[in-house]
């Protein structure tokens, strides 16, 4: 945690300096926010805002403090009492569900004088009782007790003392987030035009879909925004980065593999968040390697249907944080490619450091069996041991070192974004897609990455996040 | 023979199981990982559950039954073998340097050919210019079996007592 002092390493903070409601930002971090600006104007992303004091301290402000946080999936609360310790940003919550079925995010600390009242990961309770003076509150965040009540707290409405709780909470389709800003869009028009895309993944099942296990947790010396750059998606990495699972045959190399094949499309610029999609031949309807018997039409439109018909793999990020996949992969080269979705979310813990939280999903009416089979190939694909997984994370070592360089700093090193700005590479507006954002016909293009860090420089000027082609032309 | 375990006595037990471990932890830690794959019998379970910090009053076990790190079979760990030896496995280039310290074996149990043994595992890992490295503890509830008179291993439980991992990647074996 940075102090006051640390946190300005260069000189006293400027008072004229910007403010927002919440955070006051130094002059260096407005030159740097600045910078940041120009650069992705030009496709270069200022190195160091992947492991700085000041600018994680105001990202917890103003991106975590401010924007829709994915909490969790109804189906880990499905039962009154079911809770679930969760973070926004660094901020304890429980999720949890009440007596009376509603889901709220509780702040994890004793309205009296402070203490922790989770201890558990997940559980079930109907109470939390304070172990410092022992308040007890209801699963709702009602307090329900004070010892010595009468000589103690005569005279106090413990109406007024349940336990504080996020301002904003709201569920789509499944997905709960929540907002520790008083104001702000609504979760529908933060989400926006992603909306059409996150649909595809959540719809596409009968039944929907439902968490399977508890969530993995684990920690890395990357920056978390490494995690969103990456699922945002960056498809040019595939080929490289995971060259040995496709030798060893743990993917195909057709659905997700090299990059650059006609059929791939990257979708940037969609409000919240950006995607690709691997697209084969919708004839061959792939569904995500689901059965066909899991599929339904009924909550799709047309376009929607053909996209996951023909979609095989997809990662995306939805700013700031959550991000996901959906793909056909195996444990097991002697087993056929199955489906399964992984919700991912990337953690800040410290300038340069996160923790990664990973949540499996499956259709809610597929058999047990194949339920099981699909957690197999998420654990074997996409997990902390993930064939492909703990490769991405390799790869992103030494980012956030050389982030937190002198030399990043003094010479203010710039990143390369500029894959598919004009006049480099190939990439081409496609014209005739259905969907919304901006989609291009190869996703041999970083406007994927671009619509995250865009998104990111909006939420840091304490704008709305919400990127629009050509509007905001990055 | 398939009394022969009955018959043999604490001690010989204990030192075969000893044994067994420090020529396994030897394997491990010197990468010798289609070697270590020998040890395994053919239908080997090798997991790894999720912990989960639970209330101190529950029922519920920790370790998960739903959530794992690994859930391997043969097919799967050779699998993984293999991807190790590319040299576009990322993950372990350059190689995680490991050390088992493996402890307080327990015969739990005697049934036929099969010992349940318990033992503590400490595993250090450290890669490249890492100074500090990184340490997992954990417990292994293991069933050894007697195959064409070795022992062999047929089920592996690794139980962490990590509920949230210290490192970036599983990229090793436990
Ligand atoms: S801090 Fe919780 S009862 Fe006093
Ligand atoms: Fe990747």
């Amino acid at each position: 945690m940075a102090t006051e002092e640390d946190s300005c390493p260069h000189g006293d903070v400027d008072r004229s300096a910007a403010m927002t409601d919440d955070v006051t930002t130094s002059s260096r971090v407005e030159r740097i926010l600045d910078t940041h600006r120009e650069a992705l104007q030009d496709g270069q992303l200022p190195m160091t805002v992947y492991n700085d004091e000041e600018i994680f301290e105001t990202e917890l402000h103003r991106i975590f403090g401010q924007c829709w946080m994915f909490i969790g999936h109804e189906t880990e609360v499905p039962e009154p009492g079911d809770y679930a310790k969760r973070y926004i940003g660094k901020d304890p919550f429980i999720f949890i569900r009440g007596e009376d079925g509603q889901i709220r995010v509780l702040f994890d600390s004793c309205t009296h004088h402070g203490s922790q009242l989770c201890k558990a990961e997940q559980g079930n309770s109907s109470h939390f009782r304070c172990p410092y003076h022992g308040w007890t509150f209801k699963n709702t965040g009602d307090l329900a007790g004070i010892p010595l009540r009468d000589q103690a707290f005569e005279g106090l409405d413990p109406d007024e003392w349940g336990l504080h709780e996020a301002p904003r909470v709201e569920n789509y389709k499944g997905l709960v987030f929540a907002s520790i800003a008083d104001e702000g869009p609504s979760l529908e028009e933060y989400l926006g035009d992603f909306k059409w895309y996150l649909d595809v993944h959540l719809d596409i099942a009968k039944g929907g879909m439902e968490v399977i296990g508890e969530p993995h947790r684990w920690r890395a010396d990357s920056d978390w925004k490494s995690g969103s750059d990456n699922f945002s998606a960056d498809s040019y990495h595939t080929g490289v980065a995971h060259r040995s699972v496709f030798e060893v045959g743990f993917g195909d190399e057709d659905i997700s593999g090299t990059a650059g094949q006609e059929t791939q499309r990257h979708v940037t610029h969609a409000d919240s968040g950006s995607t690709s999609l691997r697209l084969l031949d919708p004839e061959e309807e792939i569904f995500f390697g689901y059965p066909e018997e899991y599929i339904t039409d009924e909550n799709l439109s047309d376009e929607q249907y053909e996209v996951a018909a023909a979609c095989g793999a997809a990662t995306g990020t939805i700013f700031p944080n959550l991000s996901f996949i959906h793909l056909a992969a195996t444990n097991d080269p002697d087993k056929p490619l199955d489906g399964f979705f992984s919700l991912r979310q990337w953690q800040p813990v410290a300038p340069g450091e996160m923790e990664a939280w990973s949540w499996v999903l499956v259709p809610a009416e597929a058999s047990e069996e194949y339920k099981q089979r699909a957690y197999d190939v998420a654990l074997g694909t996409f997990s902390p041991s993930g064939n492909f997984e703990q490769d991405d994370f390799a790869v992103w070592d030494g980012i956030a070192e050389a982030a937190g360089t002198v030399f990043a700093d003094k010479q203010d090193v710039q990143m390369n974004y500029q894959m598919g700005m004009p006049g480099i590479g190939k990439a081409e507006i496609d014209e005739d897609w259905d969907g919304p954002g901006t989609a291009w016909d190869d996703n041999l293009e970083e406007g994927t990455c671009r619509t995250f860090h865009g998104n990111w420089q909006k939420a840091m000027n304490g704008e709305e996040v919400g990127m629009r082609y050509p509007r905001d032309h990055i | 023979m398939t009394n022969q375990m009955t018959h043999q006595s604490e001690l010989e037990r204990h030192y075969e199981c000893v044994s067994f471990y420090n020529r396994e932890a030897e394997l491990l830690d010197e990468k010798e990982l289609e070697h270590w794959l020998e040890l395994l019998t053919e239908d080997i379970r090798y997991d790894m559950p999720l912990r989960v910090t639970r209330d101190r009053g529950s029922d519920r076990s920790e370790f998960s039954e739903e959530g794992f790190n690994y859930r391997e079979d043969r097919s799967t760990l050779e699998a993984r073998v293999e991807r190790f030896q590319s040299e576009f496995a990322w993950s372990e280039d350059p190689p995680t340097r490991t050390r088992h310290f493996v402890t307080n074996v327990r015969v739990a149990d005697v049934d036929g050919d099969e010992l349940s043994v318990k033992n503590n595992l400490l595993l250090f890992m450290a890669q490249g210019e890492e100074a500090d490295g990184t340490t997992v503890s954990a417990e292994r509830h293991d069933v050894l079996r007697r195959v064409d008179g070795e022992l062999k291993l047929a089920e592996r439980d690794i139980r962490l007592d990590h509920t949230v991992l210290p490192m970036k990647n599983i990229s090793v074996f436990f």
